[in-house]
C-alpha cells in the first residue's frame, strides 16, 4: 500500500475504516443501527400518537387491524401499535446504550486495574468479576426489577431496569481489558514509557487503555444488542415498568391474544429482531475491520 | 580528577518466580566515568539488562533489587521514592531498547510519542513541543522529519523506528543513556548508520552512554572501558584496548575468539555450553562448566575479583597462570 503512505497517518482507525466499508453485511447492519437511531430520535414527530396513549380508543378503532390509518393495528385497550413501536424504539435504545456506557467505564477501569496492579485490590477486583459473570443474572434481574420498583425507587422507571442491568453485565468487559492489560503491560513501549518517567495512571490510561479500544468497541457494540433483549425479555415477563412504552412491554401485551390480534406481538417483535440483528451484524463488522491478525 | 556518574556497588537483583529465585545480576559493581562510554558484554541471560532496569529502578516483577547500591551523580538512588525517581528518568537518564518495532506504542504518532515525553518533563506548550520533536528527528537523521512526525511505528522501517526511539530517549537530554542491544534487532548496514549516530549524538550531548550489547565488534567501536558479565557475575573489567589485547578470563577469551573477522583462516570457535541455570548457578566459578581450563578449586570456590593492574580486575583463579590469546582491533 505504498500510496497510502505519507499522505497522512493511517492510524489504526483509518485503516479499520477502509476494512468496514468494504464489508458488505457490516454496512447492511451499520444501516439498520442508523435507522432505528433515526426512529429513536425523531420518535415524537414520527410517532402519529403519544405514548401510551388510548387515543384510538375514542376514535372507535381499538383492536382494528393493520390499515392506512394505523399500519401496525390496535390493541384491544386502544392502543396504536406503530406508535408503540416507535416509542419503544427509543426507549429500548436508551436502555441498550446508557447500559453499554456505564458497564463499558466500570468494565474498563476494574479491568485495567485487576491486570496493571498486583495485589489485594487486584485479587478482589477479579473475584468480584469471576462472581458476577457466572451468576445466573436473568433472574436476578428479574428479582432486583420486582424489588426495587415496588419497594424502592418507585419513580425511576426505565433508569433503574438500565442500573440493574449495568449492576449486573459489566463482567465480559472487565475480563477482556484485564486479560488485553496483563498482555500488554509486559510489552517493551510500557517499559519505555515508564523508563522516560511515566506514572502508572498514566501509563494505564494513556498507554495501555488506547490500545485495548479494538476489543472493547466491539464487546460493547454487542453488548448493546445483548442489553435491548435483556429488556424485552424483563418487560415481556412483566417485570418492566408497566408506564413506559417498550417493545418488551408490547410482547406482553399481545401475548395475551396472539390468535386474534397477531398484529399485537408481531410487529415489535420483527423490530426487536431487526434492531438486534443490525447491532450484532454490525460488531462482527467492526470485529473484523479492528482485528490486527487480519491486515490486508 | 575524573568524575564519576554513576557507581553500582555489589548489586544484587533477584526474580521471585514460582520455579526459585533466579539470580539475574548477583553482586555486581560498575564505575562509569562522566562523559564516557563503557561497555556491559555477556551472553543472554547474564544479567546486561537487568542491570539497567536496576539502575533505572523499572526491573519488571517478580524481580526485585535486594541488595546493594547504586549512586548517581553523588545521590543514592536506591533509597529514592518512586516519585523521585519519575522525575530522574527521562531529564536525566534514558533507555533505547533492542527492538524499535515494540518499544514504540503503535497507537500514536511520531510526533505524540515525542511531544508526550517534552510535555511531561519540560514546560512546554503543544506547539514548543512539536517544535522540538521536529528538531530531534532533523537531529537523528530522518529524511522529510515533518511528513515522518504524521506518521505512525508501523508506517516506517526497522532503522527509522530504532532513530526515533533514539530521540524520544534523547528528547529531554539525559547525563545517561542505556543503550540496550539498539542494533541486534536491525540489518547490519542500518546497523552502522545507527552506532555512527549514536556516537555522535553523545559527543554533541556530552552524554555518558552505557552500551549493552554481546557483540564484541560495537564493544571494540564504541566503547573505552568495558565489563564483562556472566551469570549475572563480574568477569572482568578493563580499558577496552587492554581487554582485547591482554584478556584475563577464559570467559572475555572466548567471547573474543567466538568474533569473526575477515582475515580469520581458522574455524569460528564457538563457546561449548549454555549459560547457566539461575536458579541454582553452579558451584564455586560461575563459568567452570564451559571453562577449558577448569580445574578441581574452580568447582569448589568462587574467585573473587583481583586487580591485575590499575583498572583492570579479574575474577578466576589462574588468571596469573594463563596464557590467554587476545586480538588486535
Amino acid at each position: 500500500m505504498p500510496e497510502e503512505r505519507g499522505k497522512r497517518g493511517a492510524s489504526q482507525w483509518a485503516v479499520a475504516w477502509r476494512r468496514f466499508k468494504r464489508n458488505k453485511s457490516a454496512l447492511i447492519g451499520s444501516a439498520i443501527v442508523v435507522f432505528f437511531v433515526a426512529v429513536a430520535l425523531l420518535a415524537p414527530y414520527i410517532a402519529p400518537y403519544p405514548a401510551r396513549s388510548y387515543l384510538p380508543l375514542y376514535e372507535g378503532d381499538a383492536g382494528s387491524p393493520p390499515s392506512f390509518k394505523h399500519p401496525f393495528g390496535v390493541e384491544d385497550s386502544g392502543i396504536d401499535v406503530f406508535s408503540e413501536t416507535i416509542h419503544g424504539t427509543t426507549n429500548d435504545l436508551y436502555v441498550g446504550l446508557a447500559a453499554t456506557l456505564i458497564t463499558t467505564l466500570i468494565g474498563v477501569a476494574v479491568g485495567a486495574v485487576a491486570g496493571y496492579f498486583k495485589g489485594a485490590i487486584s485479587d478482589v477486583l477479579l473475584g468480584l468479576t469471576q462472581v458476577f459473570f457466572v451468576i445466573p443474572v436473568l433472574l436476578l434481574i428479574l428479582l432486583f426489577a420486582r424489588v426495587f420498583s415496588v419497594l424502592v425507587f418507585r419513580g425511576l422507571g426505565l433508569t433503574l431496569i438500565v442500573l440493574i442491568l449495568s449492576f449486573f453485565g459489566w463482567s465480559s468487559i472487565a475480563f477482556i481489558v484485564r486479560g488485553e492489560t496483563l498482555r500488554l503491560k509486559e510489552m517493551e513501549f510500557i517499559q519505555a514509557a515508564r523508563a522516560l518517567g511515566a506514572s502508572s495512571y498514566r501509563i494505564l490510561f494513556r498507554h495501555i487503555v488506547p490500545n485495548i479500544l479494538s476489543p472493547v468497541i466491539v464487546v460493547a457494540t454487542l453488548n448493546i444488542a445483548g442489553f435491548i433483549l435483556t429488556e424485552v425479555v424483563v418487560s415481556f415477563l412483566g417485570f418492566g415498568d408497566a408506564n413506559t412504552s417498550t417493545w418488551g412491554l408490547l410482547l406482553n401485551e399481545g401475548f395475551s391474544f396472539i390468535r386474534t390480534d397477531w398484529w399485537v406481538s408481531l410487529f415489535p417483535g420483527i423490530a426487536v429482531v431487526v434492531c438486534v440483528l443490525g447491532f450484532n451484524v454490525m460488531g462482527d463488522g467492526l470485529s473484523d475491520a479492528l482485528n490486527p491478525r487480519l491486515r490486508e | 580528577m575524573v568524575e564519576k556518574l554513576l557507581e553500582i556497588s555489589n548489586l544484587r537483583t533477584y526474580f521471585f518466580t514460582e520455579a526459585g529465585v533466579v539470580k539475574a545480576v548477583d553482586g555486581i559493581s560498575v564505575e562509569v566515568n562522566k562523559g564516557k562510554t563503557i561497555g556491559l558484554v555477556g551472553e543472554s541471560g547474564s544479567g546486561k539488562s537487568v542491570t539497567a532496569q536496576s539502575v533505572l529502578r523499572i526491573v519488571p516483577r517478580p524481580g526485585r533489587i535486594v541488595d546493594g547500591s547504586i549512586r548517581f551523580a553523588g545521590e543514592d538512588l536506591l533509597s529514592k521514592s518512586e516519585n523521585e525517581m519519575r522525575k530522574l528518568r527521562g531529564p536525566q537518564m534514558a533507555i533505547v531498547f533492542q527492538d524499535p518495532t515494540t518499544s514504540l506504542n503503535p497507537v500514536y504518532t511520531v510526533e505524540k510519542q515525542l511531544t508526550d515525553i517534552l510535555m511531561l518533563h519540560k514546560d512546554l506548550t503543544k506547539a514548543e513541543a512539536s517544535k522540538t520533536a521536529l528538531s530531534l528527528l532533523q537531529h537523528v537523521g530522518i529524511q522529510e522529519p515533518e511528513k515522518r512526525l504524521k506518521a505512525y511505528p508501523h508506517e516506517l522501517s526497522g532503522g527509522m523506528k530504532q532513530r526515533i526511539a533514539i530521540a524520544r530517549a534523547l528528547s529531554c537530554e539525559p547525563t545517561l543513556l542505556f543503550a540496550d542491544e539498539p542494533t541486534t534487532n536491525l540489518d547490519v548496514t542500518i546497523q552502522a548508520q545507527v552506532l555512527e549516530l549514536l556516537k555522535q549524538l553523545q559527543k554533541e550531548y556530552g552524554m555518558t552512554m552505557v552500551m549493552i550489547t554481546h557483540d564484541m565488534g560495537i564493544v571494540a567501536d564504541m566503547t573505552e572501558r568495558v565489563t564483562v558479565l556472566y551469570a549475572g557475575k563480574v568477569m572482568e573489567v578493563a580499558d577496552t584496548h587492554t581487554l582485547f589485547t591482554s584478556p584475563k578470563h577464559p570467559y572475555t577469551e572466548a567471547l573474543l575468539k567466538a568474533v569473526p573477522s575477515v582475515k580469520q583462516t581458522r574455524a569460528l570457535e564457538v563457546i561449548p555450553g549454555n549459560i547457566p541455570n539461575l536458579i541454582e548457578p553452579p558451584t564455586g566459578c560461575v563459568f567452570h562448566p564451559r571453562c577449558k581450563y577448569a580445574k578441581e578449586i574452580c568447582v569448589k570456590s568462587e574467585p573473587a575479583l583481583e586487580k591485575v593492574e590499575n583498572g583492570h580486575d579479574v575474577a578466576c583463579h589462574f588468571w596469573r597462570d594463563l596464557k590467554l590469546e587476545g586480538r588486535g582491533r
